[in-house]
C-alpha cells in the first residue's frame, strides 16, 4: 500500500450516519465499508468520483470545499467558472448576469472554462497526431477517471493526454499576465476555480502531474448558487456588457466535445458515466478499442453537466448549454501567447504514476494463497451480495476478512441461519 | 516445441487456482466476461500490467472465436504462480486447415458475426502473438481444443 496520504474532497459525518450502506454499493472502487455501524472511506481506494455524496440521504457524506472568504487574503481576485456553471440557471438569467453576479461576489477578474475551449481542441488534435503510437488518446480532464485509471486501470497510464486541463491552463496564462498588467507579485493574486464535483475540488488541492501549484482554492456551484442568486436579481434589470464564449461551453458535455475532436484523420468516442467509463476502460486495455484516436471519458452523467455540486438535473442542464451555443456568439480570442506556451511544452504534466489497490499482495506466491483462502471462504458465504455485513458483495467480504479487515461473524446471514439451527436444536 | 516449454501444457495437477466458464454458441451479450474474469484475478494477483494485457488480448480473441465459430464450448484457466495456461475446448465443428487459420486475414466467418465487427481473421494470430506458447489441436468435424502459455515474467 501506498505511504501518501491521499486528500478528498469528502467528509463523513459521523452523527449522521445510520450505517444504511447505500455509499458502499455505489462506489465504483468498493472503497467504502461499514463497520461498527458507520461508514468509512479508504483513502488509498477513492477516486472522488461523488457517487456516495449523492447517494447518501442522510447528509452524512458531504463535499467539502473552501469558504468563500479566503479569497480575501489575496490583493488581487480571480475567479475561473467551469463551463458547467451556466447551466445551472433557469432561462430568464442569461449568461452574462450569471458571469457578472460571479464577479460582483467579490471577485477583480472573471475568467471562464470555455474561453479555451477552441485552443484545447487544437491541442488535443496536435497531441494525438504526435502520440499515435498510444492510441486511443485517453482524456485527462475529469479528475476522478484520471484516479480512475491510476488505481484500476494502470497499464493505460501512457495513454492519457499528459496536458494540463483548461482551467489549469488558464490559471498557468493568467498568473503571469495578471502579474505583469497589475505589477503584483505572483503570490499576491488569488486564482479559485468555480467546480461542479468534488473531483475537481480534489484535484486544486492535490493534483496529480501538476509540476507547479496552480489555484488557491476551489468553490463549489452548490455552495455559492444561493448568494449568486441574490446578486442576480439585483443586476438583471440593470446587466453590463460582459463578454461571454458560448461557443466554448461544448466543454462541459462530453459528446459534443468529442464531436469537435473528430475530423478526417481523428476518430473520437465519447462516454459518461463511471460505470460505463468502466467498462469502456477494460475494453482498451483489451485492444478492443484501438480503432479510436481518442476517447472522452467523464465520470459524470452527460459529462461535467452531471457533477455532484451541481443544482440543476443534467440533462436540463444540457439542453440549456445546448442551446446557448446555438443562439449565442463567442467574443474572439487571441490564443497566439498560449500556442507559444503549448509549443514550449510549458502545459506539460508529470507522467503519471499507478496508484495500485487491487493486488493483495506484492509477493505474487503469497497474493495466491490468499487468494485461495478468499475462494474458501466465497463458498461459505451466501452470495446475496446484500452489503448488510458492511462490506459491497460477499467477494469483497471474503477479501476483507483474509486481509484482516472482518470476520466470517460479519455475515448477517450466515448468523441468522446459525441462530435458526441453535434454536432447532 | 521444446520438450520443457510441452511439460507446461500438463502441469494441471499443481496448479494454484483454477477458474471455468462457459461459452455459450453466438452469445455475443457474454462473450468476453470470462477473459474479463480472469483479468479481475489476475489484477488481483499482482501481475505486471504489460503481461495483463497480453492476457487479456488472447482470451479475449480465443472467446469470442468459440462464441462466432463454435457450438458452443469453454474456458478453463490454470493459473501457478508463475504463468497461466488457458484452455479453449468446444463441441465442433473444428478447423479444416490449421495452417490456414493461422494466415492473417483469414477468416470463414459468416454474416451474423462479421455484423457484430467480428471476424477480421485475426484472432488466431493475434493469439499467437501475444502467447509464450499456443497449442491447437482440431480436424474437420471434431471438437477443436486452443490452448495457450503465458509466463508472468
Amino acid at each position: 500500500m501506498s505511504d501518501i496520504n491521499y486528500f478528498h474532497a469528502i467528509q463523513i459525518l459521523e452523527d449522521n450516519c445510520t450505517g444504511c450502506t447505500a455509499c458502499v454499493r455505489v462506489c465504483p472502487t468498493e472503497a467504502i465499508r461499514v463497520r461498527d455501524g458507520k461508514a468509512t472511506i479508504d483513502t488509498n481506494r477513492c477516486v472522488d468520483c461523488g457517487n456516495c455524496v449523492a447517494v447518501c440521504k442522510f447528509h452524512a457524506i458531504i463535499p467539502s470545499s473552501d469558504p468563500l472568504d479566503i479569497i480575501h487574503k489575496f490583493k488581487y481576485k480571480i475567479a475561473i467558472i467551469s463551463s458547467s456553471f451556466f447551466g445551472q440557471f433557469t432561462e430568464d438569467i442569461s449568461y452574462g448576469v450569471a458571469k457578472q453576479a460571479v464577479l460582483e461576489l467579490g471577485f477583480d477578474e472573471v475568467a471562464e472554462e470555455a474561453m479555451v475551449t477552441e485552443f484545447m481542441i487544437g491541442m488535443i488534435r496536435d497531441y494525438i497526431r504526435a502520440n499515435r503510437d498510444k492510441r486511443p488518446t485517453l482524456s485527462s480532464n475529469c479528475p476522478a477517471v484520471v484516479r480512475l485509471i491510476q488505481v484500476q486501470y494502470p497499464a493505460l497510464l501512457p495513454n492519457l493526454f499528459h496536458q494540463e486541463a483548461p482551467m489549469s491552463i488558464l490559471t498557468r496564462f493568467l498568473r503571469d499576465k495578471v502579474a505583469q498588467r497589475e505589477k503584483l507579485s505572483e503570490s499576491e493574486i488569488g486564482i479559485f476555480l468555480i467546480v461542479p464535483c468534488v473531483a475537481h475540488v480534489t484535484a486544486v488541492h492535490q493534483p496529480e502531474g501538476a509540476y507547479k501549484h496552480l489555484q488557491d482554492g476551489a468553490f463549489s456551484t452548490g455552495m455559492i448558487y444561493g448568494k449568486v442568486r441574490e446578486i442576480v436579481k439585483k443586476i438583471q434589470n440593470d446587466p453590463k456588457d460582459i463578454d461571454t464564449y458560448p461557443q466554448g461551453l461544448t466543454w462541459a458535455l462530453s459528446g459534443v466535445q468529442a464531436d469537435l475532436v473528430d475530423c478526417e484523420d481523428i476518430r473520437a468516442l465519447s462516454v459518461n458515466g463511471v460505470e460505463n467509463v468502466m467498462d469502456i476502460l477494460s475494453k482498451v486495455e483489451d485492444h478492443y478499442l484501438d480503432q479510436y484516436d481518442y476517447i472522452v471519458l467523464r465520470s459524470c452523467t452527460n459529462g461535467c453537466v452531471g457533477g455532484c455540486l451541481n443544482v440543476e438535473n443534467p440533462f436540463v442542464a444540457m439542453s440549456r448549454i445546448k442551446k446557448m451555443i446555438k443562439e449565442g456568439e463567442s467574443k474572439d480570442i487571441n490564443v497566439d501567447e498560449l500556442e507559444a506556451l503549448y509549443a514550449k511544452g510549458d502545459f506539460a504534466v508529470v507522467p503519471l504514476t499507478p496508484r495500485p489497490i487491487m493486488e493483495l499482495d506484492k509477493d505474487i506466491k503469497h497474493a495466491i494463497k490468499k487468494m485461495k483462502r478468499i475462494n474458501e471462504f466465497l463458498t461459505m458465504l451466501p452470495g446475496l451480495n446484500c452489503s448488510a455485513c458492511g462490506s459491497p458483495t460477499c467477494y469483497a467480504l471474503a477479501e476483507d476478512i483474509v486481509q484482516g479487515k472482518a470476520t466470517i461473524d460479519d455475515c448477517v446471514i450466515l448468523l441468522k441461519r446459525q441462530n435458526k439451527d441453535d434454536d432447532e436444536d | 516445441m521444446e520438450n520443457a516449454l510441452k511439460e507446461c501444457f500438463s502441469r494441471a495437477q499443481e496448479a494454484e487456482v483454477t477458474l471455468e466458464f462457459d461459452i455459450p454458441e453466438k452469445d455475443f451479450n457474454n462473450a468476453g466476461k470470462g477473459s474479463s474474469e480472469v483479468k479481475n484475478l489476475l489484477k488481483r494477483l499482482g501481475v505486471e500490467s504489460d503481461i495483463l494485457r497480453r492476457i487479456a488480448v488472447a482470451s479475449y480473441e480465443a472467446e469470442i472465436n468459440v462464441a462466432a465459430h463454435s457450438k458452443g464450448g469453454k474456458m478453463m484457466s490454470l493459473i501457478y504462480d508463475d504463468m497461466i495456461h488457458i484452455k479453449f475446448e468446444d463441441m465442433g465443428p473444428g478447423i479444416g486447415d490449421i495452417a490456414q487459420a493461422m494466415i492473417p486475414g483469414y477468416s470463414t466467418a459468416d454474416d451474423l458475426v462479421r455484423e457484430l465487427g467480428f471476424g477480421a481473421g485475426l484472432g488466431l494470430p493475434n493469439i499467437q502473438r501475444n502467447s509464450d506458447a499456443l497449442h491447437i489441436s482440431s480436424e474437420a468435424g471434431e471438437s477443436t481444443l486452443v490452448e495457450f502459455l503465458i509466463f508472468f515474467t
